[in-house]
């Protein structure tokens, strides 16, 4: 990753916007590669303008690398305004804005977010239950995330001995 | 010793040197993550950046020094939180070992992080929010705490240690223990 760059994901990680759940939300998508620890969510809810369903606002979370939390945070408010057919369209260097050309190393970073927006966007997402967990990625392979899960996933399978016994 | 590790060094004495390399070379390159995309211990480093991408050595090493400098600030000392404690400080300590090890000990005031937890930090916590993250020995406390500083938290902090160090260090009431 050249320094300009590097610079950019770092200014974008400082200050992601449109971080975190989103309880309202019209649509949800999910992408994500679990071998590798990946995984992107992405939500959007909509308004109507002008006699057109526009996206009025989108969140995200994500668990993967700087790249894919800085991009998504820039398309989270590109997609502002859009439809969801020019959403759609948009291609991954478009959604990576201002971040510039990635390398092709992290292409895939781009890739992921608009594979959560299409998800998002696609009709059969549009039905959001509510009642869904959106938040609780499954099958992660070793990550981050997991560190923090570990504690709950022993539970109920250790034996605790106090050293002053 | 980080002098040592070079281009040439085994992966296993670069973690062994860098405990947090892995996470660094995951963050930014997307290294190590898992089955596809990790290394073997004999690797040497030069092959691990040549095989993903011709990575410049130099530039990969420098990466994981400053990472390694970058956990080293995450970390507070056990004596640090007990006097942020002391003064009223505005810090909310997050424990992530499993429930039975929470309710045989933990540090007062605490918060045993659940999946509801989890969610209410990142959703309704304010982002500048001070929380030390308190594991058993301070072995996955940075892992979570990088976590949080990813999604936009910077004043997470992971405590050095560990409870057991907290119970070594700051208070001898909270009773250390092995899990077998």
């Amino acid at each position: 990753m050249n320094d300009e760059l590097q610079k950019k994901v770092a200014e974008a990680i400082r200050d992601p916007k449109n971080v975190g759940e989103m309880a309202d939300a019209d649509s949800v998508g999910t992408v994500g590669n679990s071998e590798c620890g990946e995984m992107l969510r992405l939500w959007v809810k909509y308004r109507e303008q002008d006699g057109e369903k526009v996206i009025d606002k989108a969140s995200f979370q994500s668990f993967g690398c700087e790249t894919a939390i800085a991009v998504a945070s820039l398309a989270t408010e590109l997609i502002q305004g859009k439809t969801a057919a020019e959403a759609m369209e948009m291609k991954p260097e478009e959604l990576s804005g201002e971040l510039g050309p990635l390398p092709p190393m992290k292409i895939h970073c781009a890739e992921l977010v608009q594979g959560a927006l299409r998800d998002a966007l696609s009709p059969e997402s549009q039905a959001l239950s509510q009642a869904e967990s959106p938040a609780k990625p499954d099958g992660l392979a070793p990550t981050l995330r997991d560190s923090l899960n570990e504690g709950q996933a022993k539970s109920g399978s250790i034996n605790i001995q106090f050293l002053d016994e | 010793m980080s002098e040592t590790i070079t281009g040439d060094s085994p992966m296993q004495a670069v973690l062994q040197v860098f405990p947090g390399a892995q996470r660094a070379l995951f963050r930014k390159y997307h290294i190590g993550g898992c089955s596809s995309c990790g290394f073997q211990p004999e690797e040497t480093l030069a092959g691990v950046c040549e095989r993903n991408g011709d990575l410049p050595v130099a530039g990969v090493l420098e990466q994981i020094r400053q990472s390694h400098e970058e956990d080293a600030r995450i970390l507070i000392e056990p004596s640090d939180l007990a006097k942020r404690r002391d003064n009223g400080a505005d810090v909310r300590v997050v424990d992530i070992r499993s429930r039975e090890e929470f309710e045989a000990v933990h540090i007062d005031g605490s918060q045993l992080l659940t999946q509801d937890l989890m969610q209410e930090i990142l959703g309704s916590w304010d982002n500048d929010q001070l929380f030390v993250i308190v594991d058993h020995q301070g072995n996955k406390s940075l892992d979570a705490a990088a976590y949080y500083l990813g999604h936009g938290m910077p004043n997470v902090h992971a405590l050095r240690g560990g409870i057991d160090a907290w119970s070594l260090e700051v208070d001898s009431a909270v009773r250390r223990y092995t899990l077998n």
